[in-house]
């Protein structure tokens, strides 16, 4: 653990063996954690996981059980939210429906004893860069749109000029569309204001889009970060591998020649790199890197099955093939669309190099 | 077009029942605009001699003018208790998870339940008991212990529709616990609050048999009128009944109307620009 962070720069929020319990419960379990200036981190997990238990810790909402939360060094466990520099979206947004737009985005401001003039002026510039009209500025918001509701969510939140800036899945709510347009501005609006966030979601494919780097958390404990390119290209784990979507997942140990041995199928395949020290684990293999063989020897590793399913994801095409109990997922680009029928006899293979092999 | 003719039938079967249920629901009070509007002594229907004497006599009596004093002074110090306890009650009630809230809820909703002369019998030996001297302030006790949970209950309703993380936003954004409270908890809430207040007012300002029992020599404008009803009956008691009915009507218009304005207002505030 270095001061530095994988960016090469200064750290600004730092948690050391940060633990909350409830009762007998471990929420969040012995976290540690760099985060630098400037950075989009994503903490993703499924729900359950401790991820808003431990961003509730960050903003002051939570005390630790133990461990320590560093704010540029220094230890902020005990500071209450109204006295840190950090401001957090609400994933139900929270604002204030008997106030206006306006007033929502001055909120922050007028608390500090801001005169109305320059409130007014910050608002409007807010406004601004977060495309909405200036008319919104006196507009009921409780009659704004989702979308614009999450914009005067994070005016308000930029108009506390927080140092860091937590997201609690604002976006969870909004529909797919709207959603991925969301998703870039927010990305946008954090290379412009320069500011760190940090946010949580449940889905990896959001947190794909937006961040630097991603934590991936499970059952209180971080189990993996990295870069958004780590955390799909090698996952460290089963849960991580399969947290991205559909993969193929192949309980293996290894045997006396090196391959791995699959149990479930009375087969050995060829691994990739074997890691040290590597006894047993999951082989995983994504359904874009599993192919249709003509012959058996036209990938090293090869399994005969029953094509079984298939259904059209738009620009690709999922094919389900079942190797005895086991079901293979299988997907094409429309354009290579595979032409065999239902319960047809298949080959499916890969190659080593295209599989991924985790301890756990 | 077959069906037609049945959907008609059952169209005007719904207005028949809904005009007369509204006129079963408010026949009663038009009686009895009708029966202070007579010149005679007695109570004859159909009325011979029409009139608003008894509109004068009425109101030209100091005795009434103090009815109607002590009615509003129990109604408006029962109102003012009763919202403070309420609201703080409210909150206790809806909002927070605290070992034994499901039996605070059930315990603070019974009274609503209990026979009220039952209440303001056993009121009236309690206060016996204590050696209080009965007048409008054991009136306004007696009260409290109906009224209070009416609106508690009145003012839950829209502390569960409240989200708590607008208070945490508050905090978060740089707000102390009090002016969380002052510019987000109570403004939110108010419209509750509000409604609490006028139910608070209007129950105790009708209120009979928690009177009866508990206000002693003071007299209500609900006890007069039930006392004139047994010994002593003049269309004087349909007049006061009458304003004391159409009083609490119009304060419950005026209230909405308040509620409405503040809607507006805040709408005004919006289109202004």
């Amino acid at each position: 653990m270095s001061d530095e962070s994988t960016t090469g720069r200064k750290s600004i929020l730092q948690l050391r063996q940060l633990t909350k319990s409830f009762g007998n419960f471990t929420a969040v379990d012995r976290v540690d954690l760099d985060i630098a200036e400037g950075e989009f981190f994503t903490i993703v997990g499924p729900s359950g996981s401790g991820k808003t238990t431990l961003l509730r810790m960050l903003t002051g909402m939570e005390t630790p059980s133990s461990g320590d939360i560093l704010l540029h060094g220094e230890r902020i466990n005990d500071l209450p939210a109204n006295r840190r520099p950090t401001c957090m979206v609400f994933q139900s947004l929270a604002l204030f429906p008997h106030r206006t737009v306006g007033q929502n985005i001055e909120f922050p401001l007028k608390i500090r004893g801001v005169d109305a003039a320059s409130r007014k002026k910050r608002a409007l510039q807010l406004l601004e860069q977060l495309r909405l009209p200036e008319t919104y500025y006196s507009k009921n918001v409780t009659k704004c749109s989702g979308g614009e509701r999450q914009r005067v969510a994070l005016a308000r939140a930029l108009a506390y000029n927080p140092e860091i800036l937590f997201f609690d899945e604002p976006l969870s709510a909004i529909d797919y569309k709207l959603r991925k347009t969301l998703e870039k501005e927010l990305k946008d609006i954090h290379r412009e204001t320069g500011k760190t966030f940090i946010y949580i979601t449940h889905s990896l494919e959001e947190a794909m889009v937006m961040s630097d780097r991603i934590g991936v958390m499970r059952a209180g404990h971080l189990v993996q970060v990295g870069t958004p390119n780590e955390i799909y290209t090698a996952p460290r784990s089963k849960f991580v591998s399969e947290f991205i979507g559909d993969v193929n997942v192949i309980a293996v140990q290894t045997q006396a020649d090196g391959q791995l041995h699959a149990a479930e199928f009375g087969t050995s395949f060829v691994p990739p790199r074997l890691p040290n020290g590597f006894t047993s684990g999951h082989l995983v293999v994504r359904p874009e890197f599993l192919r249709f063989l003509d012959r058996p020897d036209s990938a090293i590793n090869c399994l005969e099955g029953r094509l079984y399913n298939e259904y059209a994801l738009g620009s690709r095409i999922q094919y389900q093939v079942r190797v005895g109990e086991h079901v293979f997922i299988v997907e094409k680009l429309r354009q290579q669309a595979f032409g065999g029928q239902r319960d047809d006899a298949v080959l499916i293979g890969w190659d080593a190099k295209d599989s991924i092999l985790v301890a756990e | 077009m077959p069906g037609s003719s049945a959907q008609r039938w059952r169209h005007a079967l719904v207005v028949v029942w809904t005009c007369a249920i509204v006129i079963f629901m408010y026949l009663p009070a038009l009686c009895l605009l009708l029966a202070s509007l007579t010149s005679s002594r007695y109570f004859i229907f159909p009325i011979t001699r029409w009139g608003v004497d008894w509109w004068h006599k009425t109101f030209d009596s100091i005795e009434i003018r103090q009815l109607f004093e002590t009615s509003i002074l129990i109604a408006l110090c029962v109102t003012a208790v009763s919202v403070v306890i309420a609201f703080f009650g409210a909150l206790a009630f809806a909002r927070y998870n605290w070992r034994g809230r499901s039996i605070y809820q059930k315990i603070v909703l019974l009274p609503i339940f209990f026979p009220q002369s039952v209440l303001g019998l056993a009121l009236l030996l309690w206060f016996n008991a204590l050696g209080l001297e009965l007048s409008w302030r054991t009136g306004v006790l007696a009260h409290l212990v109906w009224i209070v949970p009416v609106a508690t209950l009145v003012i839950s309703i829209q502390v569960y529709s409240f989200d708590p993380a607008l208070e945490e936003a508050a905090f978060d954004l740089g707000a102390t616990r009090w002016q969380v409270f002052r510019e987000v908890t109570l403004p939110v809430l108010f419209p509750g609050i509000f409604s609490g207040a006028l139910f608070s007012f209007l129950l105790s300002w009708g209120n009979f048999p928690l009177s009866l029992f508990t206000t002693g020599a003071d007299n209500t404008i609900p006890k007069y009128l039930y006392a004139k009803m047994v010994a002593g009956y003049t269309p004087g008691v349909p007049v006061l009944g009458t304003v004391s009915t159409f009083g609490a009507a119009l304060l419950l218009l005026i209230g909405y109307a308040v509620i409405l304005v503040l809607r507006r207002r805040h709408s005004d505030a919006v289109t202004e620009e």
